[in-house]
């Protein structure tokens, strides 16, 4: 580990001259704090930032929710407005990590995870999103958890959350504060895909601090899930997941949000199947047909060939479960 | 037979070092208090084979608190001796810094010792290496093996022409590694030319041995001291590069030095189960008798060594056949040197022949264990010598009966379960009862508690409680009134701790001290004139609850305090001992399982998950139920852990280990492991050992795997001949 200076900020204002003189900001630090330990992480200032008012779920005016960016992973899966509401974020977060993990692991900090790709976590490899124009070493090497689609030449990590492939389905947004004031971005353009410059992962400007992520009301009743398919049953990343939540209404798919995780590398959300299902009535083949959709693009590698497949699987399954057959 | 009553033996007791471990009060490796003790850390070679060609360490040295960096320009020059030792593997180990030679990847290069574990580390980080790196070989598909270790009885080729059933198969299973809880790692002090060593490992003189010979010392000039093994799996049954670079960095610095690798260290610092190839060839008659069966086997080892292990005898003893031909090679490669992994040679050879006579029973139409009753052997006939104990049929009957074996529907992909296509599978497991030999020391104090001393190791069988159940009732003491001490080369010698022989023989040495020493205070109570026990034949006395007394007339006795009291002993003392017998074996020694499992595979998903698994054991007495069972189901999560999870990632671009972490390294977790049970037939093998035991530790996770892919097969009809079976192998 490198050494670094570490400053504990008790406001946002505290938070954001610090994160303005090149401070990281850290809260559960279940990420970061690994990475130092592997020096692919190197920073100089660390900020912590727990003690900052963030750590509220709270119903937005127009009823949806808006959940703190240090609410901690445990407390947004245990709450009953997310569960009740947003099963699939419920599931997605308890299908995360270790009980261990998800007290200490924000969600802010979850969105802002990093892959889990060896190659990255190796700092004797090649890697162009730890060392810009260094190579990408799981392209032609063990790759079989990595991405099948958003990747690039220069990139083929997955991004590793659950919580976030849940956020992309739902349409959320993530509420940033930085020197400048308050904005707001989509997920589809906060979590960047690789392209060339795979070492940028998030739209955020210099300083900024995520305050929130705020789920949009959704036409009611709408029923939702997270399906996880792993090699073990617990504490292990995702090799597919989908995230799903349909609002039927008189036997008829109005809407259909619809993101699969394990694959991409960002939350991939899946536009050709929601497009799919919008104006159908729930069946088994309109599932089947639907996730056909789901893998559209993929560019597998030596090792992950099995993931478009499973894929397909994944989202028909988690349709299913949803969706019913009646 | 001991004619003292059985009190502690056979009960369920918890562990007596349970409250150290759970407090934290148990001191591992590095935990000891070593006063001045600095901290070391190795610096992997980041190639995978060549030379290094120059190390920068000025930017290490600058870094506040490093005292020093080692590496093979200004390490001296070690003896570096032949270890003698029968367990040393053919070749010449690995030479710490003595040279400018990469081996394979992750090879020690340098060590930084450092005041804090924190400079230390971080001056590993910016210790600068420079490599004439080559191409390394490490992919044991494409490289050359070398010449084959064989046995041959009949003539298989012939046999297998005019068999009337024939088969082919080959089974390939990973490379595993042990990955312990407690990391690898050693605690090193000189005193002059005395080195103090506290060491995680599963034999002290192993690592006594290894560190005189390399640094040259006589081996009464080191100790080594190991209280507590978090963990081994076989992993700690040599002593690696570490420890001698840990007492190296303690030399060079004159100060005491911790040294603990890292878990990623692990997966290249210490060994592993290797990578195998293990085809074979069957034949039988058309009811199921085989005539032939080859095994051709290949397993990876290092470029400097070869390492061995008994894979070829459950092929030559688990069935009935006239012709058997082996051939067992290995293939060196850039990478470092194996070593044991719980039930080793036999885990892997009971996947290939479990997983064979399930192709067998399948093609045939008959009921698995039908197929290997009609193949029970009536003798061993790799040697012809009888069975001590063989009680396989057993096994099988108690097994299907408590598992419910024939209520299953036969035929492959016939039942499901909404998603799931579920299928249950079976397979028999061996393992070799061996011995070695063992001394205790035994101790009786005037306050009427008793120290029993062997330089054992406890890697979590229960090696502290097992022993202390055999001294208490020996003795006569109940459990609270018996310390057992172990892992301390200053102790009566032991065998390694690995082969399941630790009970039979540490445990055989401690029942004959205690029954020396008791022996011994019933003859000082007999022939003193003073005793209530004076004249009475020494053959009537027994001792309960630390009261010597008539058998039948439990009145008249008195307690061993007042008899040392009253002869003014401060204690009694004696040895025990164990000794292998010699000359030829009169029986053939093994220990036998079946394990039954259902499992439940997703149809469309791939996702396999063992639903409930039933293990069913001949392994002789049992003398401590509970911790029996802790290795039973230990077993088996070790076994699930092979079939499905564990799998070793090189890459063979410049053989890296991909996956040395326990993220991406998967062992089972809880949920992975939902209903497990184990049986043990009523046993005592008196023809094994005294105490009758004929060891638990590695019988349990032989069978487990075959038995999953086995289910597998009868849950999808689908053969997976390839360990661990993965989601992809299934969609």
């Amino acid at each position: 580990m490198y050494p670094f200076s570490f400053t504990k900020v008790s406001d946002t204002r505290g938070a954001l001259a610090a994160g303005r003189r090149g401070g990281r900001y850290i809260a559960g630090g279940t990420t970061l704090v690994d990475l130092m330990r592997e020096t692919v992480e190197r920073p100089e200032t660390l900020v912590d930032i727990s003690d900052l008012p963030l750590r509220d779920v709270t119903v937005t005016e127009r009823g949806g929710l808006r959940i703190g960016a240090l609410v901690r992973m445990a407390e947004a899966a245990a709450h009953p407005k997310v569960r009740t509401t947003y099963p699939v974020v419920s599931q997605a977060l308890e299908l995360s990590a270790s009980a261990q993990l998800r007290n200490m692991a924000t969600i802010g900090g979850n969105i802002m995870q990093r892959t889990r790709c060896t190659y990255f976590r190796d700092v004797t490899a090649a890697c162009n999103k730890r060392d810009p124009g260094s190579g990408c070493a799981a392209l032609k090497g063990f790759n079989r958890t990595h991405a099948i689609l958003g990747t690039s030449d220069a990139c083929v990590a997955t991004h590793p959350s659950d919580a976030a492939v849940a956020f992309a389905a739902l349409e959320a947004r993530v509420h940033l504060l930085g020197p400048d004031g308050e904005r707001s971005v989509t997920f589809a353009d906060f979590l960047l895909k690789p392209g060339s410059t795979p070492n940028r992962e998030q739209a955020l400007r210099k300083g900024e601090l995520i305050t929130a992520v705020e789920i949009p009301a959704l036409a009611r009743p709408l029923k939702s899930g997270y399906l996880k398919v792993r090699d073990r049953q617990s504490y292990e990343f995702a090799l597919t997941s989908a995230a799903v939540a349909l609002h039927i209404r008189a036997g008829v798919i109005r809407e259909a949000k619809v993101a699969a995780g394990g694959v991409g590398t960002v939350p991939w959300k899946l536009p050709a199947v929601e497009r799919h299902l919008i104006g159908e009535r729930p069946s088994q083949a309109l599932w089947t047909q639907a996730a056909e959709r789901a893998a559209d693009g993929a560019r597998p590698l030596e090792h992950n060939r099995f993931k478009t497949e499973l894929l397909k699987r994944t989202v028909e399954r988690q349709l299913r479960i949803v969706g019913g057959t009646a | 037979m001991s004619p003292q009553p059985q009190a502690a033996v056979g009960a369920p007791l918890s562990r007596v070092d349970g409250r150290l471990k759970v407090t934290g009060k148990a001191r591992y490796a590095v935990d000891h208090e070593i006063a001045g003790a600095v901290h070391a850390v190795i610096v992997d070679s980041s190639i995978g084979r060549g030379r290094i060609t120059g190390i920068d360490t000025r930017a290490a040295l600058d870094h506040a608190g490093v005292l020093k960096v080692i590496s093979h320009v200004n390490a001296p020059k070690l003896p570096y001796q032949r270890n003698p030792l029968p367990t040393a593997p053919p070749g010449e180990r690995l030479h710490v810094f003595q040279d400018d030679k990469v081996h394979f990847h992750g090879q020690p290069v340098a060590v930084v010792v450092a005041t804090t574990l924190e400079a230390a580390q971080h001056g590993a980080s910016l210790v600068k290496v420079t490599y004439d790196a080559q191409q390394p070989s490490t992919d044991m598909a494409d490289a050359p093996a070398g010449e084959p270790q064989k046995y041959a009885r009949g003539d298989t080729d012939k046999a297998l022409e005019v068999a009337a059933v024939r088969m082919e198969m080959t089974y390939d299973l990973a490379r595993n590694n042990h990955n312990a809880m407690e990391p690898h790692a050693t605690t090193a002090r000189w005193d002059g030319d005395k080195l103090t060593v506290w060491d995680k490992t599963q034999w002290v003189f192993g690592t006594q041995i290894e560190l005189a010979v390399v640094f040259g010392v006589a081996p009464e000039s080191v100790r080594v001291i190991s209280p507590f093994v978090g963990g081994g799996f076989g992993s700690g049954l040599r002593a690696w590069p570490h420890v001698t670079i840990a007492a190296l960095a303690a030399r060079e610095t004159k100060r005491p030095v911790k040294l603990a690798l890292s878990r990623k260290q692990l997966y290249f610092g210490t060994g592993f189960r290797p990578t195998y190839e293990y085809a074979v060839r069957l034949g039988s008659d058309r009811r199921g008798r085989l005539t032939a069966m080859t095994h051709d086997v290949r397993a990876e080892t290092s470029s400097y060594e070869t390492f061995l292990e008994s894979v070829l005898i459950p092929g030559q003893m688990l069935y009935s056949m006239p012709h058997v031909s082996q051939e067992y090679r290995t293939v060196p490669l850039d990478v470092h040197t194996p070593l044991f992994m719980r039930g080793p040679g036999y885990t892997t050879a009971s996947y290939a022949i479990e997983s064979a006579m399930d192709e067998l029973a399948d093609k045939l139409g008959l009921d698995p264990i039908e197929l290997r009753l009609r193949n029970e052997p009536e003798e061993d006939e790799s040697s012809g010598l009888p069975f001590s104990t063989r009680r396989l049929r057993e096994c099988y009957a108690v097994g299907a009966r408590e598992f419910g074996w024939h209520r299953r529907n036969p035929g492959p992909r016939s039942t499901r379960d909404g998603d799931w296509l579920i299928g249950t599978g079976m397979a028999a497991g061996v393992y070799d009862t061996a011995r070695n030999d063992a001394q205790a020391s035994v101790r009786l104090d005037a306050d009427g508690t008793a120290l029993v001393q062997s330089a054992a190791s406890d890697m979590g069988p229960g090696t502290y409680t097992s022993n202390t159940q055999l001294a208490a009732d020996a003795l006569g003491l109940p459990m609270g009134k018996v310390t057992f001490r172990l892992g301390d080369s200053l102790m009566p010698p032991a065998p390694p701790h690995g082969g399941s022989w630790t009970m039979a023989s540490v445990g055989s040495a401690v029942q004959d001290g205690c029954d020396k020493l008791r022996k011994q205070a019933v003859k000082l109570a007999v022939e003193d004139a003073k005793s209530p026990l004076h004249g009475v034949n020494p053959d009537t006395v027994v001792v309960r609850a630390g009261r010597l007394h008539v058998k039948h007339n439990p009145a008249r006795g008195e307690t061993y305090q007042q008899l040392l009291a009253r002869n003014n002993r401060t204690h009694l003392e004696a040895m025990g001992s164990f000794t292998r017998p010699t000359g030829p074996e009169r029986h053939s020694l093994f220990a036998y399982g079946a394990v039954f499992t259902e499992v439940a595979v997703d149809a469309r998903l791939g996702l396999v998950r063992v639903r409930r698994m039933l293990g069913v054991y001949d392994a002789g007495r049992i003398i401590s139920p509970k911790l029996a069972d802790s290795q039973a189901l230990g077993g088996m999560v070790g076994g699930i852990g092979q079939a499905l999870l564990e799998h070793t990632v090189t890459d063979h671009r410049d053989g890296r280990i991909v996956n040395a972490n326990l993220a991406d390294y998967l062992v089972p977790v809880n949920a992975d492991v939902p209903d497990l049970r184990a049986i043990y037939l009523d046993g005592d093998d008196r023809d094994a050992d005294p105490i009758g035991v004929k060891g638990l530790g590695e019988i349990v996770q032989v069978g487990v795997a075959p038995a999953i892919a086995n289910a597998v097969f009868h849950a999808t009809g689908r053969r997976i001949r390839e360990l661990p079976i993965t989601t992809e192998a299934l969609l």
